[in-house]
């Protein structure tokens, strides 16, 4: 049997070669002592930003191609995913080369890790194939088990890292077990190929029973109630910048291939699905938000949140429209800078004994320190959805989605308007923990004073770009609303 | 592009303060003073481009404003004002400077911080007002919310976090369901948040009795209406004096212009069957609200009840849906802004002095501070309704547009009017207790009012009476807008509804007899404005 070499275009994979190259480069420029660490540092930030800029290129530029016999696609939307992916890795970059301090040896496969779980996500964003989708995952997954456990005499890192590798496996177990039965009933694993056997033929039980093993194997990956309990523990005992990180690219990784996969290759059985994500959605918003009310650690605090947000994006998968993808787009792409932004300010006040992580510890803080004050408040107002900021317009777009999906001339579909309305009570619940932390800042006194860490310059930078994004997407949302609406399946 | 001058000049403001504020306390409140005046100028502006003939929004392109802004979800930046916004923005822009002179001295700290927030609650009010685009509106109306939040928990008092959170917390919940409505409205208006084209819409909507409700309450909660009223007194009593001044003058409009705005025109039919529901709440918040400012120790406490019995007669005035009422109600938002926040302002002066508000602290005031006395009494006579000052035009207008022209029994009006009285007992009651009798040596050694408060108080002085001798002046721009409200309202109701002054007998609308002298008044000035 002959064997076809498939044709290449190699100016298509450019975002995902520049990421390969860099970390290459890193790796080798580790090796020499006599350079600083802080540069490998800014070669992550220099080479995420060339893929960015590919990225934005290929994306104007209107591509949709297969690569590799159609297991890689280049779509706009694997494209828009990709500037997700990399404006977070950029972002966490930059509040990274501060934290890991000077002169540490181990700060080489830091760097290193970052990237290789960013060619991961951009491996799962661009997958046609359930296969690459896999092993995108894996590559993103086994990167962030040992990131989380960087700190290696940290008792809690290594908690951490050891508690997501754990459950990291069996929810890459159920998700290796969802393709095999999805193989089963299809006898394909290319996502278009599942699609057109689905309309030819009646679906099995093998196939539902593979659908919900996904969903309950991506549940674990983006943390969605009730697979979520890894994610406090890991966000708690990870360092900052990896929680930063770990809550936002993977997480929109793992929708990334989750609303792919549902979407294009399981739209036939959409009636099956959708009821189990609005609930997921309701649970999972609930769940994240009123636990998040009792906690007394930021980061933990924060660890809930993000579940919560992803209960928010759940609900424009569950709307299963065109805007409903291109909201949750939006949303994880706003969600991304404006959490690595709370948790850079986390990372703001610190103290010379470690972190602050108490949310007690920033009491008088406004006043004090008024440049951690305004972005920490930004950060959290945005979080909370208060127009102008990102994330109000997120959620807006998010709640018109399921409600165009809900409310047709004739019928309404009451499931997805409780659910809209479970949601925007949802925001209501989550602006009483979002503002007791501004709260703390500015209206209560200090019990006692602590002495803060001088600003580092490339942490206030990263800060403020997010700070800007925030801002420039809450009042112009249109930069970034029209290429998400075009870049929908 | 006059309006977004007038709406968006404050936030030019809140920068130049971020910038400026190493400069020192005079240089802020200077510039804070300035901008505020400045808008108030400029939005004399409005009043005089007005075109009272008009129905609906005005057309003139300073009033009127359209622009593309979020272009892949139909969201433009759409801004107007009718003859109702038009007095809601400059009550808002004529209380802000009052407040930034009343705020003078009394800011302690983070001086910076308070004019800023101020300045932004100034421009998200207006915004508030003037959005024709329901997706402006909601981002003002949301926004508004963090200024406030910030001047409530940080200048507060004592159990000011609980104040805070509680009143953030109650609005949120409210305008999350108004968002859901929104939204739904939005796929009805062939995707467009405008306003214009909404109210232009022929017909019922689809769902539009969960849609009223889920505007409904987002307003009733802001009113407050009872029996959504309780985050209001702990939000006014540990508001800073300024806090409660906006809080009382301009942010509870925003729940009455919400209903006259959105809830009448846009669901005429739902509105009309929730009138037997919602007039009984506004009666019972009347005389309520009434009763507990009767027994309430705390002075701000009183006039925060007073608000919430205020703010029914609106509410019932409203939903009289008779243009009488609803004019007296536009009138009474203006009324209520002007009189509680000079109450909010009376009692944050007395508080500087003597460092307490309980009534019993008090008494004879009158002799040692005349000047003080003098204003409180015209004040508190405003309030009550005395005839010759604004709170009588109003509360009249929308007794009267109640009892002829109401869609509902005539006891319940008996049972409003019973309010009028009761606000005489708590109000007269509680000057009786504070200014006279003989003073104990601290009340003695009290000052008088300084020029820079009796500046603060006199200009609301001036419209307590203009509006109480003259009230055409403000009758006539709002005659055509609320024309177009009650319009809409009456489309599904039988058309013998009585006009003004008339009342049904037998089948025939006839004048009636009781009512001869006051509508007789009342059609002069009706007749007046018209030949204006």
């Amino acid at each position: 049997m002959p064997v076809e070499i498939p044709e290449i275009n190699w100016s298509l994979l450019m975002p995902q070669l520049v990421i390969v190259s860099t970390l290459l480069i890193v790796l080798v420029f580790d090796m020499i002592d006599s350079i600083s660490k802080k540069t490998l540092g800014w070669m992550t930030i220099v080479g995420a930003v060339i893929a960015l800029w590919a990225s934005i290129n290929l994306l104007q530029a209107g591509t949709d191609q297969t690569q590799f016999n159609d297991m890689f696609r280049i779509d706009s939307y694997s494209l828009f995913f990709n500037i997700i992916f990399l404006v977070s890795t950029i972002l966490v970059a930059l509040i990274s080369i501060s934290y890991l301090g000077k002169g540490d040896k181990k700060q080489g496969p830091y760097y290193l890790l970052i990237l290789l779980a960013t060619l991961g996500m951009m491996l799962m964003a661009a997958g046609n194939e359930l296969i690459i989708i896999f092993l995108g995952l894996e590559l993103m997954s086994l990167s962030l088990y040992v990131l989380a456990g960087y700190f290696r005499e940290s008792p809690a890192s290594s908690e951490a890292g050891m508690k997501y590798l754990l459950l990291g496996a069996f929810a890459s177990a159920f998700f290796l077990y969802g393709i095999a039965l999805i193989y089963g009933a299809a006898g394909t694993t290319s996502i278009p190929g599942i699609a057109e056997k689905l309309t030819t033929e009646s679906q099995s039980p093998l196939l539902l029973a593979g659908t919900f093993l996904l969903i309950v194997g991506f549940g674990f990956k983006v943390a969605i109630v009730p697979f979520h309990q890894w994610a406090p523990d890991v966000y708690e005992g990870a360092p900052t910048t990896i929680a930063a990180f770990i809550s936002a690219g993977p997480k929109a990784a793992g929708f990334a291939a989750f609303i792919r996969i549902f979407m294009e290759a399981l739209p036939d059985i959409q009636s099956e699905w959708t009821g189990v994500i609005v609930l997921l959605a309701m649970l999972t918003m609930t769940v994240g938000n009123v636990i998040a009310i009792a906690q007394t650690n930021i980061k933990r605090m924060l660890a809930y949140s993000s579940i919560a947000h992803a209960g928010y994006v759940l609900i424009g998968l569950a709307a299963a429209n065109d805007d409903g993808t291109s909201s949750a787009m939006l949303y994880l792409l706003v969600y991304c800078v404006m959490n690595i932004g709370a948790f850079g300010a986390v990372i703001l006040a610190r103290t010379a004994d470690g972190e602050s992580l108490t949310i007690s510890d920033y009491a008088g803080l406004g006043f004090r320190k008024p440049l951690l004050g305004i972005f920490m408040t930004l950060m959290l107002l945005s979080l909370a959805g208060f127009p102008p900021t990102a994330g109000f317009v997120g959620k807006f777009y998010i709640f018109k989605s399921a409600v165009q999906a809900a409310v047709q001339p004739d019928v309404v579909n009451t499931w997805l308007v409780s659910l809209v309305i479970v949601g925007a009570v949802n925001t209501a619940i989550s602006a009483f923990y979002y503002l007791r932390v501004v709260v703390t800042m500015y209206m209560r006194e200090p019990e006692e004073e602590l002495e803060f860490n001088p600003y580092p310059s490339t942490l206030v930078i990263g800060l403020a770009l997010a700070a800007i994004g925030v801002l420039l997407i809450g009042i112009l949302p249109s930069l970034l609303l029209n290429p998400a609406q075009n870049a929908v399946l | 592009m006059l309006l977004s001058i007038v709406i968006f000049l404050p936030l030019l403001g809140v920068i130049a303060i971020a910038l400026l504020r190493n400069m020192g306390a005079s240089a802020i409140k200077g510039i804070a003073l300035v901008i505020s005046l400045l808008t108030f100028v400029v939005s004399i502006g409005l009043y005089t481009g007005f075109e009272a003939g008009i129905d609906g929004f005005q057309t003139d392109s300073q009033l009127y404003q359209k622009l593309p802004w979020i272009a892949g979800l139909g969201i433009s930046y759409h801004i107007g004002i009718d003859g109702i916004s038009l007095w809601l923005v400059l009550l808002t822009t004529f209380l802000t400077p009052i407040c930034i002179l009343a705020a003078w001295n009394s800011v302690e700290k983070g001086l910076s911080g308070f004019m800023m927030s101020l300045l932004a609650l100034e421009t998200g009010m207006l915004g508030v007002f003037c959005a024709l685009d329901l997706f402006l509106f909601f981002v003002f109306w949301e926004a508004m919310l963090i200024p406030m939040y910030f001047l409530i928990g940080i200048w507060g008092g004592e159990r000011r976090i609980y104040a805070t959170i509680k009143f953030v917390l109650y609005t949120m919940a409210g305008s999350a369901l108004m968002l859901v409505g929104i939204l739904a409205l939005y796929f009805q208006n062939g995707n467009s948040f405008d306003l214009v084209t909404l109210l232009a819409t022929e017909g019922t909507f689809d769902h539009s009795y969960l849609l009223f409700l889920a505007f409904f309450i987002a307003f009733a909660i802001k009113v407050p209406l009872f029996p959504f009223h309780t985050w209001l007194p702990d939000a006014h009593v540990e508001a800073p004096t300024v806090g409660s001044v906006i809080l009382a003058g301009v942010l509870l409009k925003m729940g009455t212009y919400g209903i006259v705005r959105f809830c009448l025109p846009l669901f005429p039919q739902a509105a009309a069957d929730a009138t037997p529901w919602i007039v009984p709440l506004a009666i019972i918040g009347i005389i309520y609200g009434a009763l507990v400012a009767m027994v309430q120790p705390d002075l701000k406490k009183l006039v925060a009840y007073s608000s919430v019995s205020h703010l029914g007669f609106v509410v019932l005035g409203l939903f009289s849906k008779s243009h009488l009422g609803i004019q007296g109600s536009v009138l009474q938002m203006i009324n209520h802004g002007l009189s509680t926040g000079a109450l909010f302002l009376l009692v944050g002066m007395i508080y500087e002095r003597r460092h307490s508000r309980m009534i019993v602290d008090f008494g004879g005031l009158a002799k040692k501070m005349p000047i003080f006395a003098t204003i409180f009494l015209i004040v508190t006579l405003s309030s009550i309704g005395l005839p010759g000052l604004n709170g009588f035009v109003g509360e009249f207008m929308i007794l009267l547009g109640s009892f002829v022209g109401g869609a509902f029994s005539k006891w319940y009006v008996v049972f409003a009017t019973t309010g009028v009285i009761l606000a005489a007992v708590y109000m007269l009651w509680m000057f009786q207790r504070v200014m006279f009798g003989t003073p104990d040596n601290t009340n003695a050694s009290l000052p008088d009012l300084k020029p820079r408060e009796i500046v603060v108080l006199l200009p609301i002085l001036l419209f307590i009476v203009w509006i109480g001798v003259h009230p055409n002046t403000f009758l006539k721009p709002m005659k055509a807008s609320v024309g177009v409200v009650t319009e809409k309202v009456k489309v599904n109701e039988s058309d013998n509804t009585p006009e003004v002054g008339q009342v049904i007998i037998d089948g025939e609308t006839q004048d009636p007899v009781i009512l001869k002298v006051e509508t007789a008044t009342l059609q002069l000035i009706e007749e007046e404005a018209q030949t204006k």
